[in-house]
Parts: structure tokens; C-alpha cells; sequence
């Protein structure tokens, strides 16, 4: 079963010409439609975040600052970031729509949760919002499960880096973050000496990847170099920062994946949780329509055992040295964090 | 105080920020420093970032000869992130900025808000000197 919090209700957050769009959600909840999953598909009622759940991930003067950016009209948080009035309501909503939707699978001890929302959230610091994200909405989920005593991994593959995620649970050793990325790309952070705080050493592993990289590449970085970590983690909850955007297809970057290799990489990710009803998967970027509706059908599809990728898993493209150094690279670092520590 | 070798400037090619640059360049000459001008590159600045380098670059070397400064006393650094996770990295390895230099750039009705003002951000952030240059 796909349980889902996602809604077309989200005009309000627009920009016009901007690529964070509400049309992006309209062709993901497109790709679910695909599915044709009838009653196997669950939606949850809206839920909005409350201010006691934001805090655990957000600094209390940044929420009340963008409460009032957003009532003041908006405008243009950075270069890249935009607010409107409605901007601080709905992402209030796009924050709690995962605690929903992990809520219910804790009651039914089953499903697959897809966090269907926007504005997206991976970018979004404790202090400030950046990268098209007002509110960190993996995680606010990721808090409460810690929260709860739960062992949370965060895969992130979105083409950019989380830095938001990264940071806020930077010294957590109750979250491991697991991201692959492009690099160098936006937002210049993601580097395989980058592996945690004192508290949590070894609780990030970042796996950059050059621009052309194929599925085959980011398949080996990912069982190289967090496989062993993640084994040593034992996570008892899997969330994933879906975003789509290192498609082949996609605007904003660089990398040549499709949507078969979408598919792999969550049967990768639910190959992690421990039971069923233990993953969840939180939209996060994804810029051109058709790859988006596409992917996000071969990923939920590969979860559910239902239809199968419209396109193939790519290899053949540039980074097996890069996977190789990377791992030499996050040993390093680890060994000298270690070695510094005692 | 801490002898200042080299200053980043942060550079968007607005006339705000050129009025930082400027200053910085005309410190740099008086304090025998290298000026590292940053130039972030957010997400949307990725479409045209080849056409904003070259013309980062030339207004960069015109600044240089108006202030008197060599032009091998300054680069351009163009990097990828948001303006004040850019500035903040200056600060640390390679670069290891001595001081920070920015313009202002107000945000109308925002203005008296933290949200959207670089400069701001980086006043509660820095950790090393930071100048805020007016833009008058």
C-alpha cells in the first residue's frame, strides 16, 4: 500500500518563470496516478506542522521571521529562493505532511509513504531558508523518529547536496545522512571529508559524482562506500530525499540517470528497513515534467511490485575513479577524526 | 590586531556591490593585501555562468586600474552556493580570509528583517571581520 500526503493545493507558492513550480507536483502526482493502485493507495488528511514539532529542526527567530516575511507579501528570500503571503502556511503543511504520513505507518505497521509536497526542503538551513526550501521537511520527520528512540538513515539523491539536512544533524549519531550528488554543483558542500561531528563521526557519507555519471557509477559509490556504514548503523527507519533532478533530462544539471535507475536506487534504499512500513520517500527536486512523472513512477512502482521503468538503467558514463578516491578519501578523514579524538 | 593579507569581497556585479569592491581594492592598496572577489553561484545562476564570469572578470580588472590596485593583487573566485554560505567559506581553508567585505542591498519593505539581507546574515555569522560598505 502508498501512503501518500500530496495535494495540487499549492498555487499559492509560485513564482512566476520560476522553475519550483507548482505544475512539478501536478506531474508527480501524475506518476502515482500511473499506477492505477486503487485501494492500495492511502491518502492522509493535511496536517501542518506545529511550532513545537519545527523547532526541534529550525531556530525559533528564523520561523517567526519568515512567518512575517510571508505576511508582509513575500519576496525574494535569495538569489534563488523565493516567499509569497501563502508561502509560510503551505510550507508549514509540506513540513507535517511527512509526520502524517509516518504517523499512519506506525499504525498500520505497513506501506510505503511517499511525502508528495512542496516547496521541497533538503537545502533549508536551521537559520535559513535557501535552494527553493523555506522548511527542512525530512527533517521535522527525522526529529520526531530520533525523538521516539528510532535509528533514522536519510538517503539523499537528489543531484544536489543536502546541505540543510546534513547540518541540522550534523553532531546526531541517531541519524545517519547518506548523500550522492553531483560535484561541483550548487551548494558547493558534499565532500567525502565531510563525514560528521564530533558526536556522530561517520554518520555522513557524502558520495559526489561527476557531471555524465551513470546508474552503474552511483550504484558502486553507493555499495563501496555507504553500504558498510549504513550495515554498521542497523537503521530501524529508511526516509529518502527523492528528488529527480539528476535525470538525463533534467534542466538544472548534469548528471545521465533515468528513470530505471530510479527504480533501483529505491529497492536499494528499501533493501535498508528493517520491517515493512519503515520507508518513506520526501519529494525534493525535479524539474522536467515528463522525467518527473516518469521516475517517480519507476520508483514507487520498483517499492509496490507494480509496473515496471519506462526506461532502462544507464552505465557506462564517467566516475569510477572518483567512487574510488571518494572511499579512500571518507577513510582518511575518518582515520585522522579517530586518531585526533583519542 | 591580526595582520590582514588577504581580504574576500563578495561580488554580484550590482552597483551595490561594487561599491564594496571598490573598497576593498582601495584597502588592499593601503594594506599591501590580496583581494579574493567572490562571485556565489546559486541554482538558477548556473544557466548563464559562463557569460557572468567574463563580464565579472572584465569589470573586476576596470575596478582594479580605477582604484590604482595590480591586477595580480586581485581574483575572481566563482563558486557554487548561496551568497552567504560562499562568503562564510572564504573565511576558512584555502582562502582564510582576514576580513570580509560586502555591499548592502535592501530589501524594500523587508529591510528591517534578518531574511533576504546578506549582509545582515553574515553580521550574526561571521567569524572574522566583516565590513558593510554603504552603497552612498
Amino acid at each position: 500500500m502508498l501512503i501518500i500526503n500530496g495535494s495540487t493545493d499549492d498555487a499559492g507558492h509560485e513564482d512566476p518563470g520560476h522553475p519550483e513550480r507548482p505544475e512539478r507536483l501536478a506531474a508527480v502526482l501524475a506518476g502515482v496516478e500511473d499506477l492505477h493502485l486503487g485501494d492500495d493507495l492511502l491518502a492522509v488528511a493535511p496536517y501542518a506542522a506545529s511550532r513545537s514539532e519545527l523547532v526541534r529542526v529550525h531556530e525559533s527567530t528564523y520561523l517567526d521571521q519568515l512567518g512575517a516575511f510571508c505576511y508582509e507579501g513575500g519576496g525574494d528570500l535569495d538569489e534563488d529562493t523565493y516567499a509569497t503571503y501563502d508561502s509560510w502556511s503551505l510550507a508549514q503543511y509540506a513540513a507535517g505532511a511527512g509526520l502524517a504520513v509516518v504517523r499512519e505507518m506506525r499504525i498500520r505497521g505497513d506501506g510505503v509513504g511517499f511525502v508528495a509536497v512542496r516547496p521541497p526542503g533538503h537545502h533549508a538551513l536551521r537559520d535559513r531558508a535557501m535552494g527553493f526550501c523555506l522548511l527542512n521537511n525530512i527533517a521535522v520527520t527525522a526529529a520526531e523518529l530520533t525523538s521516539l528512540g528510532e535509528r533514522v538513515l536519510i538517503i539523499d539523491w537528489d543531484v544536489h547536496h543536502g546541505n540543510g539536512t546534513q547540518a541540522i544533524f550534523w553532531e546526531d549519531p541517531n541519524v545517519l545522512y547518506v548523500s550522492t550528488h553531483q560535484w561541483p554543483l550548487f551548494p558547493g558542500s558534499g565532500a567525502p571529508f565531510e563525514i560528521g561531528g564530533l558526536n556522530a563521526l561517520g554518520a555522513t557519507v557524502n558520495l559526489p559524482l561527476p557531471p555524465g555519471a551513470t546508474g552503474d557509477v552511483l550504484r558502486q559509490a553507493l555499495e563501496e562506500t555507504a553500504v558498510p556504514a549504513i550495515d554498521e548503523f542497523k537503521p530501524t527507519w529508511v526516509l529518502v530525499s527523492a528528488g529527480f533532478d539528476a535525470h538525463r533530462a533534467d534542466p538544472m544539471a548534469d548528471l545521465a540517470l533515468s528513470s530505471g535507475d530510479f527504480a533501483q536506487m529505491a529497492t536499494f534504499a528499501a533493501s535498508h528497513a528493517p520491517a515493512p512500513g519503515r520507508i518513506a520517500l520526501f519529494l525534493e527536486g525535479g524539474y522536467d515534467l515528463a522525467a518527473l512523472r516518469s521516475s517517480v513512477n519507476a520508483t514507487l512502482g520498483s517499492l509496490l511490485g507494480d509496473g515496471v521503468a519506462s526506461e532502462n538503467p544507464t552505465s557506462g558514463g564517467p566516475g569510477a575513479d572518483v567512487v574510488r578516491s571518494t572511499r579512500e578519501t571518507r577513510l582518511a578523514a575518518l582515520r585522522i577524526a579517530h586518531d585526533a579524538g583519542q | 590586531m591580526k595582520p590582514i593579507h588577504t581580504i574576500a569581497v563578495g561580488f554580484d556585479g550590482s552597483a551595490d556591490s561594487k561599491v564594496a569592491v571598490r573598497w576593498a581594492l582601495t584597502l588592499a592598496r593601503h594594506y599591501d593585501a590580496h583581494v579574493v572577489v567572490a562571485h556565489a553561484v546559486g541554482l538558477l545562476g548556473r544557466f548563464d555562468a559562463k557569460n557572468v564570469a567574463v563580464e565579472l572578470e572584465e569589470s573586476l580588472l576596470a575596478l582594479c586600474d580605477e582604484c590604482g590596485l595590480e591586477h595580480a593583487r586581485a581574483r575572481l573566485e566563482i563558486t557554487d552556493g548561496d551568497a552567504c554560505s560562499v562568503m562564510l567559506r572564504m573565511a576558512e581553508p584555502p582562502i582564510s580570509a582576514d576580513l570580509l567585505v560586502v555591499g548592502t542591498r535592501g530589501q524594500g519593505a523587508h529591510a528591517g528583517l534578518l531574511l533576504g539581507s546578506t549582509s545582515l546574515e553574515l553580521a550574526e555569522h561571521s567569524p572574522i571581520p566583516l565590513v558593510i560598505v554603504p552603497s552612498s
